[in-house]
């Protein structure tokens, strides 16, 4: 797979943060990128869209990125959920790896990390 | 840090204005440091002894370091070895202020020694900004030390000034705060932090603070308040409480959670306990934080 096949879901409820990363796809070649503001959202465009790759913030309105990332992993098992977050705590790190995160990030986000997550989701 | 907090320092001390203080911090990047503030600040050599220098320079076709080692003051490896040190951001600041006439070498002397002094820093601890004697700074310049959670609000008020000279810039100087029971501004942006204790941060300002704060944040130019800037401070806000809470995490197994932001437009928040006000003088104008631990 090459960055212009690759599907990304974006959940983060600030259009800020959900620019910068969208920037951030679009300057590695990546097109086809799909947004959600809330929990509840992302899990609609998930079953929606079927991305190969989700990248979701915690702290959000509605339904949390954990709740979020609980109900796209029950309607798909195999779905890569990112947790994006600033709240990279412990207790929150457990709850995502016992979720069935695919990997977190730790807000402010660091490009470098966030492509080797995207060519290791691409293998 | 170190510098921001010497300027504050001279300004409580009315060496310097706050205009000065504040040309000499938009003035410091282009600032050459000069062997005699150098030398001064190490301690070898006093003001008197570095004037004495400049006035016999002006008959004698030597550099200064030369002159300084032929009158015995300084040997030719403490010349080499000042003028190889990087110079830190507080010295430059100093050298400015020297510079531009607002002090003068004995001033720079007894100022750079009292604050020094007053908080037992080593030029090691400068150079290698320990963490430990930032946080006393904070602690006592902010008066947290008789405050109930005193070590949460030193910690939280540290990191808040390391993020702000990581993503706003270092351009700015902390001004005395006090404490109050309602946050009044035209914009103000509010985030909790929740769990063993509750934490309300407000960040308020004026919109054309509020715009200049988001465009240092998002890199980009913005014309008006909307929606947007809106979530450009607040995602200033929670990236640093975020990190807050994986800190207090990480470090001391404390587990806690942000709720998401809250922006109020023309109007107040009440604080049960009063909280403290910190306000940041920047170049671009005076941001206020507000922080209520309980």
């Amino acid at each position: 797979m090459e960055f212009k096949d690759i599907r990304i879901l974006l959940c983060d409820d600030s259009m800020f943060a959900r620019k910068k990363l969208r920037m951030f796809f679009s300057s590695l070649g990546i097109v086809n990128i799909f947004e959600a503001a809330d929990g509840e959202e992302a899990v609609e465009k998930y079953k929606e869209n079927k991305p190969d790759l989700v990248f979701m913030d915690i702290v959000m309105p509605k339904l949390t990125g954990i709740d979020a990332l609980k109900a796209i992993k029950e309607f798909d098992k195999d779905a890569k959920v990112v947790m994006a977050s600033s709240v990279g705590t412990q207790s929150h790190l457990k709850q995502a790896i016992v979720l069935g995160a695919y990997d977190f990030v730790q807000k402010p986000i660091d490009d470098a990390q966030v492509e080797k997550i995207i060519r290791n989701a691409m293998k | 840090m170190f510098a921001q907090f010497f300027g504050a320092f001279l300004l409580n001390n009315q060496l310097v204005s706050p205009e000065t203080l504040a040309q000499a911090i938009d003035d410091k990047k282009n600032t050459r440091m000069r062997l005699g503030v150098l030398a001064i600040n190490a301690g070898l050599m006093t003001a008197d002894q570095v004037e004495h220098v400049n006035v016999a320079q002006q008959s004698v076709d030597k550099r200064f370091g030369d002159l300084c080692v032929d009158l015995g003051y300084l040997t030719s490896a403490d010349v080499d070895r000042l003028l190889s040190e990087q110079p830190t951001d507080y010295l430059l600041l100093g050298q400015t202020l020297v510079n531009n006439g607002s002090l003068s070498n004995a001033d720079f002397e007894s100022a750079i020694s009292a604050y020094k002094a007053k908080y037992q820093l080593s030029d090691d601890d400068i150079s290698n900004n320990q963490n430990d004697k930032l946080s006393a700074i904070v602690k006592d310049f902010f008066h947290f030390n008789t405050a109930e959670n005193a070590r949460i609000y030193t910690e939280y008020v540290t990191l808040l000034f390391k993020n702000i000279i990581r993503f706003i810039g270092d351009d700015f100087t902390p001004l005395e705060s006090c404490m109050v029971s309602e946050a009044e501004a035209e914009y103000i942006v509010c985030q909790t932090i929740h769990g063993k204790y509750n934490a309300e941060i407000c960040l308020a300002c004026p919109s054309a603070e509020y715009i200049a704060f988001a465009e240092r944040f998002a890199k980009e130019e913005l014309s008006e308040v909307d929606e947007y800037t809106n979530e450009i401070v607040g995602e200033f806000l929670n990236v640093n409480n975020g990190l807050f809470v994986v800190n207090e995490s990480n470090q001391l197994g404390i587990e806690l959670s942000l709720d998401p932001q809250t922006y109020i437009h023309n109007g107040s928040v009440k604080y049960g306990n009063k909280a403290f006000c910190i306000p940041v003088a920047f170049a671009f104008g005076e941001v206020e934080f507000f922080i209520s631990i309980t």
